[in-house]
């Protein structure tokens, strides 16, 4: 006789558990979880914006107008942030166009056209010529161990718009060539053509700085 | 590898700048960096590009936000009639 095994017994056991898997509201159900507070996600970001905005308009007043103005657009706006979508990008996204909109109102003119020549390794072969190659482990700091952030950063102010907001998005606030199409809304091809090209530009102004400020010998004059 | 899977310099100095921004493929980032690992010429220039980049990001990023600011930030984030979208 073939023997049947009894399941009732352990049937009944479980049937209270599966009762209440029954009950409980599936994932699908639950209400989404809460989202965080806006100050929650602004204020951790107050000094990366900041400095982005003072990186561009080179004034402290006007930095702090920028990033009140961004927070306020932000706070107005917030309602059409998508949850769990990239805060940051979202909010340097507002960021970058209250700027533009002021740098429309107060647009000055760029650096001379001869910048946009500037070949590649333009500090490389400089710094070569100079014979700092030979007389420094690292070459690259040597020279720029002499200029300060605040130096650096009238360089920086020295690129033509194109290049200087995308440069800026990338060396002080360290967003990825993605994360800058997004904020500014073009193609990652133009952040990537933009960013090599505000580099050499941005060498080339780095040695004219350096030659202004005598950290480089005169006689290190500049070819072309 | 054999050489045809290789970069040759002039295909470096194409793509230094992607691999400095980490933002090529792997396969390509594993070749350029094989390339630089026997290249002093290549490596010399990726050395200097990158003490450049990371020389730039270390002094650009040292700065503190106004106690202004802030008091400013929190009054917008503190008003309840901005913020009725939330």
């Amino acid at each position: 006789m073939l023997a049947v095994p009894d399941w009732t017994g352990s049937l009944r056991l479980l049937a209270p558990l599966v009762a209440l898997a029954l009950t409980r509201p599936s994932r699908a159900q639950h209400p989404a979880p809460t989202p965080p507070p806006l100050d929650d996600l602004l204020t951790p970001l107050l000094a990366r914006a900041y400095g982005l905005a003072l990186r561009l308009l080179r004034n402290r007043a006007d930095a702090e107008d920028l990033v009140q103005e961004a927070a306020l657009a932000a706070c107005r706006g917030f309602g059409t942030f998508q949850r769990g979508t990239n805060f940051k990008a979202w909010f340097f996204r507002i960021l970058t166009n209250c700027y533009y909109a002021r740098h429309r109102r107060q647009r000055h003119e760029g650096p001379p056209v001869d910048l946009h020549e500037t070949p590649e390794l333009y500090l490389y072969s400089r710094t070569a010529e100079i014979g700092l190659h030979q007389n420094a482990a690292d070459p690259a700091q040597a020279l720029l161990d002499r200029l300060d952030g605040e130096q650096i950063a009238t360089a920086l102010q020295g690129l033509p718009e194109e290049y200087r907001v995308v440069s800026t998005l990338y060396l002080a606030e360290d967003f990825s060539y993605e994360e800058i199409a997004g904020i500014l809304d073009i193609p990652v091809g133009t952040v990537r053509s933009r960013l090599h090209r505000g580099r050499r530009i941005l060498q080339k102004l780095l040695w004219r700085l350096a030659l202004e400020r005598g950290v480089v010998p005169e006689a290190a004059k500049e070819p072309g | 590898m054999n050489a045809v899977d290789r970069y040759s310099c002039e295909e470096v100095f194409r793509r230094l700048n992607d691999y400095l921004d980490r933002e090529l493929s792997r396969a390509e980032m594993a070749l350029v960096q094989e390339h630089l690992d026997t290249c002093a010429q290549c490596a010399g220039e990726h050395a200097f590009e990158a003490s450049v980049l990371r020389e730039l990001k270390a002094k650009l990023r040292r700065i503190d936000v106004p106690q202004s600011l802030i008091a400013k930030i929190d009054a917008i984030l503190s008003d309840p009639g901005l913020r009725k979208e939330e």
